[in-house]
């Protein structure tokens, strides 16, 4: 990724009251300077206080558009909220924590949290790609609250563990986890893929319509919606090629779903 | 105060003024003939000076937009906008919070607007929204169509009881005429079933929607209430539902009219969700054109359209069986209200796309049933509103009407699927309005229907509710600019409410209460008294809230104004 400017933050005090990040998005900032970012005003709550109250900023080199900024937040940051929501292009690292909808309605550029993200990372993401070093906990690339459409593009990558929900109502885009994850992954997803390598305490797939998980851990128990086609080797889902034995089940028939649902055969015997 | 908007160009469709350069003048609220040389003069040289707007059919206050705003946060985070000015910050976009449902319609230059649905067990509730709502009046019509009463008096045809329950009830919620959804359908309901002709009897009761319908009507001539029954027929929405619409026309025809400030002896709602032809949505097809000739040949009849606007929107309705329908027909959530003896409430997300062919057979229909009714005192814009879109698109639907050329656009590079030319005459119609037709559709036309007595019109002594619009309509081809209508509709430069300006250059620089319009029937004291009797019994046995809780009193209406009538045979 082209890098001319880099931004970066670092956090001096941690607010109390979580700040909000969603102005502060490579397509917003990408011609700033140093002295912007000094007068400008970050909301906390309902109020509005000078950013340096909280960060020491450094600004290096120029960029033209978006794409050529790196922000670099450096600390602790699970108090800021929203840091890449609705960003379309650039490059934002976060060393550290982040607290709620990070990479939420995120269109484009790359997201890295070298921490744990809170609830709602990547909500109705569209595009873009959002990694997550650490643990993620629930509504992981879900829907606005009430809403029927979430995450419809892009790519999540969560190398810790997600917590309950993640990808609920995915309609597209793709959610990678390298741990475990808590109950109804998938729930209502009409589209989209989710991998999870670790363990699933219950219930993936609740009300899905369509679309597939791949689980190469262990399942708890599985709903009573999803009926078993049988035993595929070394499946091709969606593009993607996987190698190994997977017990194959549609559903979920509550809903006359066609969702896929891949169990590892090898840690699941006790299905077969 | 005095003020003079000077030179303006003035479409005031009762006292028939259509396109006259003239001065108009208020003063201490009320519309003058003269003014002092001290009056302020505001400078509106050839801008649309129209009476301010009135809405005769939306659901703006009530138990069901609460549901809505609960259930639907993903609506509520839209048109979100921070506290500016006089006005406090606005949310939501079908449903909007009730400070934006006020400023909204100040900015389109409308002055009231009528609350369409109010179940009676709920008006205190209703009072209660409409105190939130600024800067337009709100006229509130409780629902009769279901309520175990009137059903019971109607299946013993006693007509005089009818009238003397809703003289009373009226008095009780604090409402100005009767409204009919579904007819024995939202009590059919409660068991689980729905009624689809006006023929079909409710479980139970043995009595139809045409008696209903019937027998309300003629309460209503019997009271002589200023407005006329308000019906929303059955089999709303459904194809093949025209004969029904017809029917329901029909059958109050030979009820004599008895009251000399409308013209109607029945109102119809939401024309368009009441206009369709074929057996189901494989061969729907339009029925406009009969409903329409039916309309053009019959002068007892008014109607709104409730046009489809091709939004995300909010359907709420008492028709709580048709919003089941809708639940299954399009797999979104779906709230359901159940209110005791009196009606029923249900509440679907709904998307009307251009893409759809059933939601551009919609939009057709409604925009055929505008330009298919001859006469324009008998229609008038709605959306009824949130159900077929938000009342924010008006400035639209009028660009729409306007322009020919638009419509045909929208039908050439498919921005509505062709249903909307191969199932309907649209394509074929060519009649554009004037301004004057759009005077009288949005305000001229419902301030009859409603029997108003201080708006609608620019005639001395009525409320100073002005509207003026930033537009040359000498200057301006609205056939070729629909885009400029619109902006020009939606961004009023002036709105005036009781002379009192809280509109300019399209920001709300005013806040005013709202004020409660409710009948009060004169003369039926004895009937009335001698109905609470007959009904306390059943009322006490049945309803789970004691009758000193029931009735709304006068603090939940800070501002009301108060139509006396006089009850006469």
């Amino acid at each position: 990724m082209l890098n001319l400017k880099t931004i970066t933050l670092t956090l001096k005090k941690k607010s109390q009251i979580a700040l909000e990040f969603d102005e502060l998005i490579p397509d917003n900032i990408y011609n700033w300077e140093k002295s912007d970012f000094e007068e400008y005003q970050v909301p906390v709550g309902n109020s509005r206080f000078p950013l340096t109250d909280y960060f020491d900023i450094d600004v290096e080199g120029t960029a033209e558009s978006p794409e050529e900024v790196k922000m670099i937040l450096d600390g602790d940051m699970g108090r800021v909220k929203y840091i890449g929501s609705k960003m379309g292009a650039g490059e934002i690292i976060v060393n550290g924590d982040a607290d709620l909808h990070c990479g939420a309605e995120m269109i484009g550029g790359k997201i890295t949290v070298n921490g744990d993200a809170e609830s709602y990372a990547g909500r109705e993401m569209k595009g873009g790609e959002l990694t997550i070093m650490g643990n993620t906990r629930e509504f992981c690339g879900c829907s606005y609250i009430g809403d029927w459409r979430g995450m419809s593009g892009g790519k999540i990558t969560i190398q810790g563990n997600a917590g309950k929900q993640l990808g609920e109502c995915l309609s597209g885009g793709e959610i990678y986890v390298k741990g475990d994850c808590d109950i109804l992954a998938g729930i209502h997803m009409t589209k989209g893929f989710i991998q999870i390598d670790g363990n699933v305490t219950r219930w993936p797939g609740g009300q899905m319509k369509n679309g597939n998980i791949l689980i190469n851990g262990r399942l708890g128990t599985l709903l009573e919606g999803f009926v078993q086609d049988g035993v595929v080797t070394d499946p091709d889902i969606d593009g993607k090629a996987f190698s190994g034995k997977y017990i194959k089940y549609t559903g979920d028939i509550a809903l006359n779903g066609k969702g896929g649902l891949y169990l590892n055969a090898e840690k699941n015997r006790d299905l077969l | 105060m005095e003020y003079i908007l000077k030179n303006g160009i003035v479409y005031d469709p009762a006292n028939n003024v259509a396109g006259e350069k003239k001065d108009v003048m208020f003063k201490d609220g009320k519309i003058v003939d003269n003014v002092s040389s001290d009056a302020k003069i505001l400078d509106v040289t050839d801008k649309i000076v129209m009476p301010a707007g009135v809405d005769p059919h939306a659901h703006v206050a009530g138990p069901k937009l609460v549901t809505g705003r609960i259930y639907r946060p993903e609506d509520s985070r839209k048109g979100v906008t921070a506290k500016k000015g006089v006005c406090r910050s606005e949310s939501g976009f079908s449903i909007p919070s009730c400070p934006a449902t006020g400023y909204r319609y100040s900015r389109m230059g409308y002055g009231t607007v009528t609350e369409a649905a109010v179940p009676p067990l709920e008006a205190k509730h209703t009072h209660e929204e409409i105190m939130a709502i600024p800067n337009v009046d709100v006229t509130p019509l409780p629902l009769f169509g279901n309520n175990w009463f009137v059903l019971q008096y109607v299946k013993e045809g006693q007509i005089e009881e009818i009238a003397a329950f809703i003289s009373s009830w009226l008095k009780i919620v604090k409402g100005y005429g009767i409204k009919i959804v579904n007819p024995c359908g939202s009590e059919a309901w409660g068991w689980g079933m729905n009624v689809h002709g006006i023929d079909d009897p409710a479980p139970y009761w043995d009595v139809t929607g045409r008696e209903m319908v019937r027998a309300l009507s003629q309460a209503n001539e019997m009271l002589g209430l200023p407005h006329s029954i308000h019906v929303h027929p059955n089999d709303l929405g459904h194809p093949g539902n025209f004969p029904t619409t017809v029917g329901t026309m029909d059958c109050v025809k030979d009820v004599e009219k008895n009251s000399s400030v409308r013209n109607q002896t029945i109102h119809i709602t939401h024309a368009q969700f009441h206009s369709y032809g074929g057996t189901s949505w494989r061969d729907a097809e339009s029925g406009a054109g009969e409903v329409a000739d039916y309309v053009n040949k019959n002068k007892h009849v008014t109607c709104d359209v409730g046009q489809v606007t091709l939004d995300e929107t909010t359907t709420m309705t008492a028709d709580a069986p048709m919003e089941y329908d809708l639940s299954r027909l399009n797999g979104l959530k779906w709230a359901n209200k159940d209110i005791e003896l009196e009606t029923a409430a249900g509440l679907v997300p709904f998307i009307y796309s251009g893409k759809a062919p059933v939601s551009s057979l919609q939009w057709a229909i409604g925009l055929e049933l505008f330009l298919k009714i001859e006469d324009p005192w008998q229609v008038c814009l709605t959306t009824d509103h949130p159900n077929a879109g938000p009342f924010i698109r008006y400035p639209r639907i009028i660009s729409w009407l306007m322009s020919n050329q638009r419509r045909q656009e929208m039908m050439d590079n498919r921005e509505v699927h062709p249903w909307s030319h191969k199932r309907t005459s649209l394509a074929t119609l060519d009649r554009e309005y004037d301004f004057n037709e759009i005077a009288i559709i949005t305000r001229a036309a419902a301030a009859k229907i409603y029997g108003y007595q201080d708006r609608g019109e620019l005639t001395p002594g009525y409320n100073a509710d002005i509207a003026v619009y930033d537009l040359n309509p000498n200057d301006i081809d609205p056939s070729k600019e629909p885009a400029a209508i619109e902006q020009a509709f939606g961004n009023a430069m002036y709105t005036i409410k009781d002379g009192q300006i809280l509109v300019k250059d399209g920001e709300v620089v005013q806040i005013k209460p709202s004020q409660t319009i409710w009948t009060n029937v004169q003369g039926y004291e004895e009937q009335e008294k001698m109905i609470m009797e007959k009904v306390m019994p059943t009322f006490n046995t049945y309803y789970t809230v004691k009758f000193e809780n029931y009735k709304v009193h006068d603090h939940y209406l800070p501002n009301p104004i108060e139509v006396k009538v006089q009850a006469s045979k």
